[in-house]
């Protein structure tokens, strides 16, 4: 009888805990829309890379093909990099370079090189891949003069191998769950970049129309993610073979 | 002088036909929006075009020792060595729903007055879906297997590797059909159709096949090939994700007869004819396995090492060397300058016999991208003749803009094959503007 006493507590704990768990993933899931509007999409995407004197560095344009089950096909099109293909099926990665017409195994970690992370740019959602824990409330945005509004700050921990990311500080919105804000970890437990959204409508937020990412490891450059267009698209599952990507013609 | 100023008439060349594409480029977007998708469908619109133009000089440093070098002094000119170069290319490239097309104008400056021009398709291909099946005709890159140094499994294009600026390949005439799942692909090809039974390398008509495998965190690949004088070869492929940062990868291929050249042994010391001459090796093995390592700074580490059995044995070579020797030791007076250096010079073809000089190969390379910067440093090592190939260059990628520049010097014992190569050092810079 002592025992089952002394254990209660314990049990309310745990209880509470998982209760939250499940809270951090609803609300993941929740925030998740604002980027992921549907299982399947296309999404064109406009990069502009801004030096920290704020004068243009680059423009980059992607053709992203969203799916479900972690599953994402990246078409470059910007002059530079036209013909260059990046896919991402779960924890596997593959690139396709213009002058190879050789789908290449990339590592995790190869996917961060480049003027752009790949997976900044292909990654919607981060239900999936990312056990969330409610930490508190806090202000959304930290800056002087920025408008006083409190969200949710949630942790975000890598479950799988593979992704961008290992641990993410995320911070949304108390009622709608959009996302506000968050601080973005690599292995090493650095602070990568920083982001923060920007909605269709600042007063009833119903879609990220834009991304905006801020290297903190190296150059404090901004990365501005422009979701130019979302459309539904389910592609034919050899799209996503990678020995399919050299075949040749447009993916139209 | 004169190198200048054809580059300029390329350049004006060039921009002729840029200002063509923009052109047909401004009267597509200028032709009247369709009011819905059917009748864009009936419209007709240009499709679009991109491509790069590439500006690439080579500086030559030729080498003092081998066999080209000692026939020249011998015989002043008996064999050319190319000093410098310079070459301006434009690269366009086009493609529509089941087909694509690419092409390379290039026009060369060399010392003396000398400016190639050359056009080629580096692929012209169409591509229709028949019954689940993707058939395939035309000029096309069909580039296989795993592996940066060396691809064994490499059986239709046989890119060359290793080169100091990545460049397109030239295709090869194709009739191909694949079949795709998610994770499954067959290929089949028939390869260089026309072509005459004779031809060697990767021109020689072939039947090849590939399956893809994706097994999780591996890649497989199966490879068979019958060439159409050296017969069947078969080989299998595998790349593997090992870690977060660690990848590895290996390939093995088995080839019945391979194309190659050998020495004449009934050959004098003093031949009227070239005693290196093509040959059919029988019953080789090439094999690779390396990895390559990347650390979330950016800094990426490969080690390679391979195997070539095609290549010339250790032995050839040292025969090689005694045959260089002992025309060199010809006494003047008895043997005209000019058969010698003949001679001499007809030795640099084994460099020739077989994509690796030596049998044995290790190959490691350094990069790290930072802030548009990828400075890289790789060696190429025989362990043979202890002779290694170093290249350094830098690479800076703007927006547009691309510029690239390095050295690679042959170094090791005066023995060793690599420093017998006609070129000791070559130095290149390359600007490129993608549009």
């Amino acid at each position: 009888m002592k025992i089952t006493r002394s254990l209660l507590p314990l049990v309310a704990l745990f209880a509470l805990g998982s209760a939250q768990a499940q809270d951090a993933s609803a609300i993941l899931k929740a925030s998740d829309k604002f980027r992921m509007s549907a299982d399947n999409l296309q999404v064109e995407t406009q990069i502009n890379i801004v030096n920290a004197d704020g004068t243009p560095d680059k423009e980059r344009k992607y053709k992203v093909f969203a799916q479900q089950n972690r599953q994402s096909l990246v078409i470059m099109q910007s002059p530079s990099e036209k013909g260059q293909k990046v896919l991402m099926s779960g924890d596997d990665f593959w690139l396709v370079m213009p002058d190879s017409q050789r789908p290449l195994r990339i590592t995790p970690m190869q996917k961060l090189l480049g003027d752009a992370s790949t997976g900044d740019v292909s990654t919607l959602s981060w239900a999936e891949d990312y056990a969330g824990k409610l930490v508190g409330e806090e202000a959304c945005d930290t800056r002087a003069g920025a408008r006083p509004q409190t969200c949710l700050h949630l942790t975000l921990t890598a479950a799988r191998k593979g992704v961008t990311y290992q641990r993410i500080e995320l911070w949304v919105g108390k009622t709608r769950y959009e996302p506000h804000r968050a601080d973005l970890y690599v292995l090493s437990d650095k602070l990568a970049k920083q982001a923060s959204f920007v909605f269709d409508k600042p007063d009833a937020p119903t879609t990220v129309v834009e991304m905006v990412l801020t290297d903190k490891v190296s150059n404090n450059k901004t990365t501005r993610i422009k979701y130019v267009s979302r459309k539904e698209r389910q592609i034919p599952k050899e799209w996503l073979n990678p020995q399919f990507l050299v075949r040749g013609g447009t993916f139209e | 002088m004169r190198v200048s100023r054809h580059l300029v008439i390329g350049f004006v060349g060039t921009s002729a036909l840029l200002l063509l594409l923009a052109l047909s480029s401004a009267w597509a977007q200028s032709a009247p929006v369709p009011a819905n998708e059917e009748d864009a469908n009936a419209g007709f619109a240009l499709p679009a075009v991109t491509g790069q133009i590439r500006l690439l000089g080579n500086d030559f440093h030729p080498s003092m020792r081998g066999p080209l070098a000692a026939a020249n002094a011998l015989q002043p000119g008996i064999a050319t060595q190319t000093t410098a170069s310079a070459a301006l290319e434009t690269e366009l490239r086009t493609s529509g729903t089941g087909w694509n097309l690419t092409g390379t104008l290039q026009q060369q400056a060399l010392p003396g007055g000398s400016h190639p021009n050359r056009a080629w398709f580096n692929e012209a291909a169409v591509t229709r879906d028949v019954a689940g099946w993707s058939l395939s005709a035309g000029k096309k890159i069909v580039a296989w297997d795993v592996a940066y140094g060396f691809r064994p499994n490499d059986v239709v294009q046989q890119e060359t590797r290793r080169l100091l600026v990545s460049t397109l390949a030239e295709g090869r005439t194709v009739i191909m059909a694949e079949h795709f799942d998610v994770d499954t692909a067959w290929s089949f090809v028939f390869a260089n159709a026309g072509h005459a039974r004779s031809e060697l390398g990767a021109r020689e008509p072939a039947y090849a096949a590939r399956v893809y495998k994706r097994d999780g965190a591996a890649d497989w690949h199966g490879f068979a090939r019958y060439g159409a004088h050296t017969g069947a070869s078969v080989g299998v492929a595998l790349a593997w994700v090992a870690t977060d940062a660690l990848e590895v990868h290996g390939s093995v291929r088995y080839l019945a007869r391979a194309d190659s050249k050998a020495f004449d042994t009934r050959s004098p010391l003093i031949a009227a004819v070239s005693p290196w001459q093509a040959s059919t090796l029988r019953r080789a093995t090439q094999a690779i396995v390396g990895g390559t390592w990347t650390h979330e700074s950016q800094l990426s580490l490969m080690v390679e090492a391979w195997w070539d059995g095609t290549a010339l044995s250790p032995r050839q070579w040292d025969a090689w060397r005694a045959r260089n020797t002992a025309l060199s030791a010809l006494p003047r007076d008895a043997v005209p300058g000019a058969a010698v250096g003949g001679n001499l010079a007809w030795q640099s073809e084994a460099f020739s016999a077989a994509s690796n000089l030596h049998r044995s190969n290790l190959y490691l390379r350094a990069s790290w991208e930072h802030e548009g910067w990828t400075p890289s440093v790789d060696l190429l090592y025989h362990p043979a003749d202890n002779g290694r190939m170093i290249t350094a260059a830098l690479l800076w990628k703007g927006d547009r803009v691309q510029v690239q520049g390095g050295v690679r010097i042959n170094a090791g014992p005066a023995a060793s094959v690599l420093r017998q190569l006609p070129t000791q050092q070559q130095a290149f810079l390359a600007a490129t503007w993608a549009f």
